[in-house]
Protein backbone atom coordinates (compact mmCIF):
# COMPACT_ATOMS: atom_id res chain seq x y z
CA UNK A 1 0.00 0.00 0.00
CA UNK A 2 1.24 3.46 -0.82
CA UNK A 3 2.54 5.45 2.15
CA UNK A 4 0.09 8.36 2.57
CA UNK A 5 2.93 10.47 3.98
CA UNK A 6 5.30 9.80 1.11
CA UNK A 7 5.88 12.78 -1.09
CA UNK A 8 8.05 13.65 -4.05
CA UNK A 9 9.43 16.95 -5.33
CA UNK A 10 7.36 18.89 -7.90
CA UNK A 11 7.70 17.37 -11.37
CA UNK A 12 8.66 18.82 -14.78
CA UNK A 13 5.71 20.31 -16.71
CA UNK A 14 5.02 22.38 -19.85
CA UNK A 15 5.09 25.95 -18.63
CA UNK A 16 4.00 29.34 -19.82
CA UNK A 17 7.03 31.44 -20.81
CA UNK A 18 6.45 33.90 -17.94
CA UNK A 19 6.25 31.10 -15.39
CA UNK A 20 9.45 29.57 -16.75
CA UNK A 21 11.19 32.94 -16.42
CA UNK A 22 9.95 33.35 -12.88
CA UNK A 23 11.14 29.91 -11.85
CA UNK A 24 14.55 30.62 -13.36
CA UNK A 25 14.72 33.83 -11.29
CA UNK A 26 13.57 31.95 -8.18
CA UNK A 27 16.24 29.28 -8.77
CA UNK A 28 18.85 32.06 -8.91
CA UNK A 29 17.46 33.64 -5.72
CA UNK A 30 17.30 30.41 -3.72
CA UNK A 31 20.80 29.37 -4.84
CA UNK A 32 22.27 32.69 -3.77
CA UNK A 33 20.41 32.65 -0.44
CA UNK A 34 21.77 29.17 0.26
CA UNK A 35 25.35 30.25 -0.51
CA UNK A 36 25.06 33.41 1.58
CA UNK A 37 23.77 31.47 4.57
CA UNK A 38 26.69 29.02 4.35
CA UNK A 39 29.15 31.95 4.37
CA UNK A 40 27.20 33.54 7.25
CA UNK A 41 27.41 30.24 9.19
CA UNK A 42 31.23 30.37 9.07
CA UNK A 43 31.17 33.92 10.45
CA UNK A 44 28.76 32.91 13.24
CA UNK A 45 31.12 30.06 14.21
CA UNK A 46 34.10 32.42 14.23
CA UNK A 47 32.21 34.91 16.42
CA UNK A 48 31.24 32.20 18.97
CA UNK A 49 27.60 31.64 17.94
CA UNK A 50 27.64 27.87 17.16
CA UNK A 51 23.84 27.58 17.31
CA UNK A 52 23.23 30.51 14.98
CA UNK A 53 25.77 28.82 12.68
CA UNK A 54 23.68 25.64 12.84
CA UNK A 55 20.50 27.60 12.07
CA UNK A 56 22.17 29.19 9.01
CA UNK A 57 23.28 25.74 7.76
CA UNK A 58 19.80 24.28 8.26
CA UNK A 59 18.13 27.16 6.42
CA UNK A 60 20.75 26.95 3.64
CA UNK A 61 19.70 23.32 3.25
CA UNK A 62 16.03 24.36 3.10
CA UNK A 63 16.86 26.84 0.32
CA UNK A 64 18.67 24.02 -1.51
CA UNK A 65 15.47 21.95 -1.47
CA UNK A 66 13.64 24.91 -3.05
CA UNK A 67 16.36 25.33 -5.67
CA UNK A 68 16.06 21.60 -6.47
CA UNK A 69 12.26 21.81 -6.72
CA UNK A 70 12.38 24.79 -9.10
CA UNK A 71 15.11 23.08 -11.17
CA UNK A 72 12.98 19.94 -11.34
CA UNK A 73 9.90 21.84 -12.61
CA UNK A 74 12.15 23.60 -15.13
CA UNK A 75 13.19 20.16 -16.47
CA UNK A 76 16.81 20.80 -15.48
CA UNK A 77 17.47 17.38 -13.95
CA UNK A 78 18.43 14.78 -16.55
CA UNK A 79 20.32 11.51 -16.60
CA UNK A 80 23.90 11.59 -15.31
CA UNK A 81 25.24 11.70 -18.87
CA UNK A 82 22.97 14.69 -19.64
CA UNK A 83 23.87 16.34 -16.34
CA UNK A 84 27.59 15.99 -17.09
CA UNK A 85 27.05 17.59 -20.50
CA UNK A 86 25.12 20.47 -18.94
CA UNK A 87 27.82 20.91 -16.28
CA UNK A 88 30.57 20.85 -18.94
CA UNK A 89 28.64 23.46 -20.94
CA UNK A 90 28.34 25.76 -17.93
CA UNK A 91 32.05 25.52 -17.13
CA UNK A 92 32.93 26.13 -20.78
CA UNK A 93 30.82 29.30 -20.92
CA UNK A 94 32.51 30.61 -17.77
CA UNK A 95 35.98 29.84 -19.13
CA UNK A 96 35.49 31.09 -22.70
CA UNK A 97 33.27 34.09 -22.13
CA UNK A 98 32.13 35.10 -18.68
CA UNK A 99 35.29 35.26 -16.61
CA UNK A 100 37.59 36.67 -19.33
CA UNK A 101 35.05 39.49 -19.91
CA UNK A 102 34.68 40.20 -16.18
CA UNK A 103 38.44 40.04 -15.68
CA UNK A 104 38.98 42.65 -18.42
CA UNK A 105 36.52 45.01 -16.68
CA UNK A 106 38.10 44.47 -13.23
CA UNK A 107 41.57 45.11 -14.70
CA UNK A 108 40.41 48.26 -16.47
CA UNK A 109 38.91 49.50 -13.21
CA UNK A 110 41.95 48.36 -11.16
CA UNK A 111 39.81 46.41 -8.69
CA UNK A 112 42.48 44.08 -7.31
CA UNK A 113 40.48 41.85 -4.96
CA UNK A 114 37.89 41.36 -7.68
CA UNK A 115 40.66 40.23 -10.05
CA UNK A 116 41.90 37.72 -7.48
CA UNK A 117 38.40 36.33 -6.93
CA UNK A 118 37.82 36.06 -10.68
CA UNK A 119 41.17 34.42 -11.44
CA UNK A 120 40.74 31.85 -8.63
CA UNK A 121 37.37 30.88 -10.10
CA UNK A 122 38.49 30.82 -13.73
CA UNK A 123 41.43 28.49 -13.03
CA UNK A 124 39.29 26.05 -11.04
CA UNK A 125 36.63 25.99 -13.79
CA UNK A 126 39.37 24.77 -16.12
CA UNK A 127 39.99 21.83 -13.76
CA UNK A 128 36.26 21.09 -13.72
CA UNK A 129 35.85 21.28 -17.48
CA UNK A 130 38.58 18.65 -18.00
CA UNK A 131 37.28 16.39 -15.23
CA UNK A 132 33.68 16.51 -16.51
CA UNK A 133 34.85 15.79 -20.05
CA UNK A 134 36.76 12.62 -19.12
CA UNK A 135 34.00 11.53 -16.72
CA UNK A 136 31.37 11.86 -19.45
CA UNK A 137 33.40 9.58 -21.74
CA UNK A 138 33.34 6.93 -19.00
CA UNK A 139 29.59 7.25 -18.41
CA UNK A 140 28.87 6.89 -22.12
CA UNK A 141 30.43 3.41 -21.69
CA UNK A 142 28.40 2.84 -18.47
CA UNK A 143 31.55 3.32 -16.37
CA UNK A 144 31.69 5.10 -13.01
CA UNK A 145 34.73 7.20 -12.09
CA UNK A 146 37.55 5.35 -10.31
CA UNK A 147 37.24 5.25 -6.55
CA UNK A 148 39.92 7.88 -5.98
CA UNK A 149 39.83 10.88 -3.64
CA UNK A 150 38.89 14.32 -4.95
CA UNK A 151 40.65 17.27 -3.28
CA UNK A 152 39.37 20.84 -3.24
CA UNK A 153 41.28 23.93 -2.05
CA UNK A 154 38.96 25.81 0.36
CA UNK A 155 40.48 29.15 -0.61
CA UNK A 156 40.36 29.12 -4.41
CA UNK A 157 38.43 25.96 -5.33
CA UNK A 158 41.34 24.30 -7.20
CA UNK A 159 40.20 20.69 -7.76
CA UNK A 160 42.41 17.60 -8.09
CA UNK A 161 41.27 14.02 -8.77
CA UNK A 162 43.34 11.12 -7.45
CA UNK A 163 46.71 10.75 -5.71
CA UNK A 164 47.52 12.70 -2.55
CA UNK A 165 46.53 16.24 -1.70
CA UNK A 166 49.17 18.51 -3.26
CA UNK A 167 51.77 19.90 -0.82
CA UNK A 168 50.45 23.35 -1.63
CA UNK A 169 47.79 24.72 -3.95
CA UNK A 170 49.26 25.43 -7.38
CA UNK A 171 46.75 28.26 -7.89
CA UNK A 172 46.79 30.18 -4.60
CA UNK A 173 49.66 28.70 -2.53
CA UNK A 174 47.50 27.32 0.29
CA UNK A 175 49.15 24.35 2.06
CA UNK A 176 47.99 20.71 1.95
CA UNK A 177 46.30 20.57 5.36
CA UNK A 178 43.64 23.03 4.23
CA UNK A 179 42.52 20.89 1.29
CA UNK A 180 39.14 19.23 1.74
CA UNK A 181 38.98 15.59 0.65
CA UNK A 182 35.87 14.01 -0.86
CA UNK B 1 38.19 30.52 10.41
CA UNK B 2 41.71 31.11 11.69
CA UNK B 3 43.77 34.13 10.79
CA UNK B 4 46.18 32.40 8.42
CA UNK B 5 43.21 31.09 6.46
CA UNK B 6 41.36 34.40 6.50
CA UNK B 7 44.46 36.22 5.23
CA UNK B 8 44.52 34.20 2.03
CA UNK B 9 40.97 35.01 0.96
CA UNK B 10 40.21 37.84 -1.49
CA UNK B 11 39.44 40.94 0.59
CA UNK B 12 36.46 43.28 0.65
CA UNK B 13 37.12 46.16 -1.73
CA UNK B 14 35.58 49.47 -2.84
CA UNK B 15 34.35 48.39 -6.25
CA UNK B 16 33.56 50.36 -9.36
CA UNK B 17 29.96 49.91 -10.48
CA UNK B 18 30.72 47.79 -13.56
CA UNK B 19 33.09 45.45 -11.71
CA UNK B 20 30.49 45.10 -8.97
CA UNK B 21 27.88 44.13 -11.56
CA UNK B 22 30.24 41.51 -12.95
CA UNK B 23 30.86 40.02 -9.52
CA UNK B 24 27.14 39.99 -8.74
CA UNK B 25 26.47 38.02 -11.91
CA UNK B 26 29.38 35.69 -11.14
CA UNK B 27 28.04 35.15 -7.61
CA UNK B 28 24.64 34.23 -9.09
CA UNK B 29 26.30 31.82 -11.54
CA UNK B 30 28.51 30.09 -8.97
CA UNK B 31 25.61 29.75 -6.52
CA UNK B 32 23.41 28.08 -9.12
CA UNK B 33 26.22 25.79 -10.28
CA UNK B 34 26.80 24.68 -6.67
CA UNK B 35 23.11 23.85 -6.21
CA UNK B 36 22.79 22.07 -9.55
CA UNK B 37 25.83 19.89 -8.88
CA UNK B 38 24.37 18.75 -5.53
CA UNK B 39 21.19 17.69 -7.34
CA UNK B 40 23.24 16.01 -10.08
CA UNK B 41 25.14 14.14 -7.32
CA UNK B 42 21.89 12.62 -6.03
CA UNK B 43 20.93 11.61 -9.57
CA UNK B 44 24.35 9.96 -10.12
CA UNK B 45 24.02 8.04 -6.83
CA UNK B 46 20.58 6.78 -7.89
CA UNK B 47 21.96 5.61 -11.25
CA UNK B 48 24.72 3.61 -9.51
CA UNK B 49 27.62 6.01 -10.09
CA UNK B 50 28.77 6.66 -6.48
CA UNK B 51 32.12 8.11 -7.53
CA UNK B 52 30.57 10.55 -10.00
CA UNK B 53 28.21 11.53 -7.17
CA UNK B 54 31.28 12.26 -5.05
CA UNK B 55 32.86 14.26 -7.88
CA UNK B 56 29.72 16.42 -8.21
CA UNK B 57 29.74 17.07 -4.45
CA UNK B 58 33.43 18.04 -4.55
CA UNK B 59 32.99 20.41 -7.48
CA UNK B 60 29.89 21.86 -5.83
CA UNK B 61 32.08 22.64 -2.81
CA UNK B 62 34.62 24.35 -5.12
CA UNK B 63 31.82 26.54 -6.53
CA UNK B 64 30.74 27.47 -2.99
CA UNK B 65 34.33 28.70 -2.41
CA UNK B 66 34.02 30.95 -5.48
CA UNK B 67 30.60 32.20 -4.39
CA UNK B 68 31.98 33.04 -0.94
CA UNK B 69 35.03 34.80 -2.44
CA UNK B 70 32.90 36.96 -4.74
CA UNK B 71 30.49 37.77 -1.90
CA UNK B 72 33.36 38.81 0.40
CA UNK B 73 34.86 41.12 -2.20
CA UNK B 74 31.41 42.76 -2.59
CA UNK B 75 31.33 43.32 1.22
CA UNK B 76 28.41 40.91 1.55
CA UNK B 77 29.87 39.05 4.55
CA UNK B 78 29.66 41.06 7.78
CA UNK B 79 29.07 40.56 11.51
CA UNK B 80 26.51 37.92 12.50
CA UNK B 81 24.00 40.56 13.66
CA UNK B 82 24.28 42.30 10.27
CA UNK B 83 24.18 38.99 8.39
CA UNK B 84 20.97 38.06 10.22
CA UNK B 85 19.45 41.42 9.26
CA UNK B 86 20.40 40.85 5.60
CA UNK B 87 18.97 37.32 5.72
CA UNK B 88 15.74 38.63 7.29
CA UNK B 89 15.48 41.24 4.52
CA UNK B 90 15.90 38.64 1.79
CA UNK B 91 13.24 36.35 3.28
CA UNK B 92 10.84 39.30 3.69
CA UNK B 93 11.21 40.29 0.04
CA UNK B 94 10.48 36.73 -1.09
CA UNK B 95 7.41 36.48 1.18
CA UNK B 96 5.97 39.95 0.55
CA UNK B 97 6.73 40.41 -3.13
CA UNK B 98 8.57 37.81 -5.13
CA UNK B 99 6.69 34.58 -4.47
CA UNK B 100 3.17 36.11 -4.32
CA UNK B 101 3.79 37.66 -7.77
CA UNK B 102 5.24 34.42 -9.19
CA UNK B 103 2.40 32.43 -7.59
CA UNK B 104 -0.26 34.59 -9.29
CA UNK B 105 1.33 34.17 -12.71
CA UNK B 106 1.71 30.39 -12.31
CA UNK B 107 -2.02 30.24 -11.39
CA UNK B 108 -3.06 32.32 -14.41
CA UNK B 109 -1.00 30.00 -16.60
CA UNK B 110 -2.39 26.83 -14.94
CA UNK B 111 1.11 25.56 -14.18
CA UNK B 112 0.31 23.31 -11.20
CA UNK B 113 3.80 21.94 -10.54
CA UNK B 114 5.26 25.44 -10.64
CA UNK B 115 2.53 26.56 -8.21
CA UNK B 116 3.50 23.75 -5.88
CA UNK B 117 7.21 24.56 -6.05
CA UNK B 118 6.44 28.22 -5.31
CA UNK B 119 4.02 27.43 -2.45
CA UNK B 120 6.53 25.10 -0.77
CA UNK B 121 9.16 27.83 -0.91
CA UNK B 122 7.04 30.71 0.37
CA UNK B 123 5.75 28.65 3.33
CA UNK B 124 9.28 27.79 4.42
CA UNK B 125 10.52 31.38 4.00
CA UNK B 126 7.90 32.36 6.60
CA UNK B 127 9.52 29.96 9.08
CA UNK B 128 12.95 31.38 8.30
CA UNK B 129 11.87 35.00 8.65
CA UNK B 130 10.86 34.78 12.30
CA UNK B 131 13.78 32.49 13.19
CA UNK B 132 16.17 35.08 11.83
CA UNK B 133 14.31 37.86 13.58
CA UNK B 134 14.60 36.12 16.98
CA UNK B 135 18.23 35.19 16.40
CA UNK B 136 19.08 38.79 15.52
CA UNK B 137 17.52 40.13 18.74
CA UNK B 138 19.76 37.75 20.68
CA UNK B 139 22.90 38.44 18.64
CA UNK B 140 22.49 42.18 19.24
CA UNK B 141 22.83 41.35 22.96
CA UNK B 142 25.83 39.12 22.29
CA UNK B 143 23.74 35.95 22.88
CA UNK B 144 23.65 32.74 20.85
CA UNK B 145 20.28 31.01 20.20
CA UNK B 146 19.63 27.82 22.23
CA UNK B 147 20.83 24.34 21.39
CA UNK B 148 17.51 22.82 20.22
CA UNK B 149 17.73 20.82 16.97
CA UNK B 150 16.72 22.52 13.73
CA UNK B 151 15.06 20.14 11.25
CA UNK B 152 14.27 20.61 7.57
CA UNK B 153 11.79 18.69 5.37
CA UNK B 154 13.78 17.47 2.40
CA UNK B 155 10.79 17.71 0.08
CA UNK B 156 9.53 21.26 0.72
CA UNK B 157 12.10 22.87 3.04
CA UNK B 158 9.69 23.29 5.99
CA UNK B 159 11.92 24.27 8.90
CA UNK B 160 11.18 23.56 12.55
CA UNK B 161 13.09 24.24 15.77
CA UNK B 162 12.60 21.50 18.40
CA UNK B 163 10.40 18.39 17.90
CA UNK B 164 9.82 17.08 14.38
CA UNK B 165 6.10 16.68 13.51
CA UNK B 166 4.74 13.22 12.49
CA UNK B 167 4.11 14.62 9.04
CA UNK B 168 5.13 17.83 7.37
CA UNK B 169 2.34 20.44 7.81
CA UNK B 170 3.16 21.91 4.38
CA UNK B 171 3.65 18.92 2.06
CA UNK B 172 2.58 15.95 4.26
CA UNK B 173 5.91 14.10 3.92
CA UNK B 174 6.52 11.64 6.80
CA UNK B 175 8.84 12.32 9.75
CA UNK B 176 11.69 10.29 8.20
CA UNK B 177 11.96 12.90 5.45
CA UNK B 178 13.31 15.50 7.87
CA UNK B 179 17.02 16.23 8.09
CA UNK B 180 18.18 17.43 11.52
CA UNK B 181 20.96 19.97 12.09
Amino acid sequence: MADPYKNTPPAPEDKGAMTAENLAAALAGESQASQKYLAFADVADAEGYPNVARLFRAVAYAESTHARNHLSVLGGIGTTAENLKAAWGGETFEIDEMYPAYDAVAKLQENKSAQTSISYALKAEMDHQGIYDSTLKGVEGQKDLDETPVYVCPICGHTVVGGKAPAYCTQCGTTAEFFKEF
Amino acid sequence: MDEAFEKRLPKPEDLNAMTEECLKAAFAGESQAAEKYMVFAEQAAEEGFPNIAKLFRAVSFAETRHARNHLRVMKGVNSTADNLAAAFGGESFEIDEMYPAYGEIAKVQNNTQASRSIRYAVKAEMDHKWMYSEARDKALNGQDIDTKPVSVCLICGHTVIGDVPDKCPVCAAAKEYYKTF
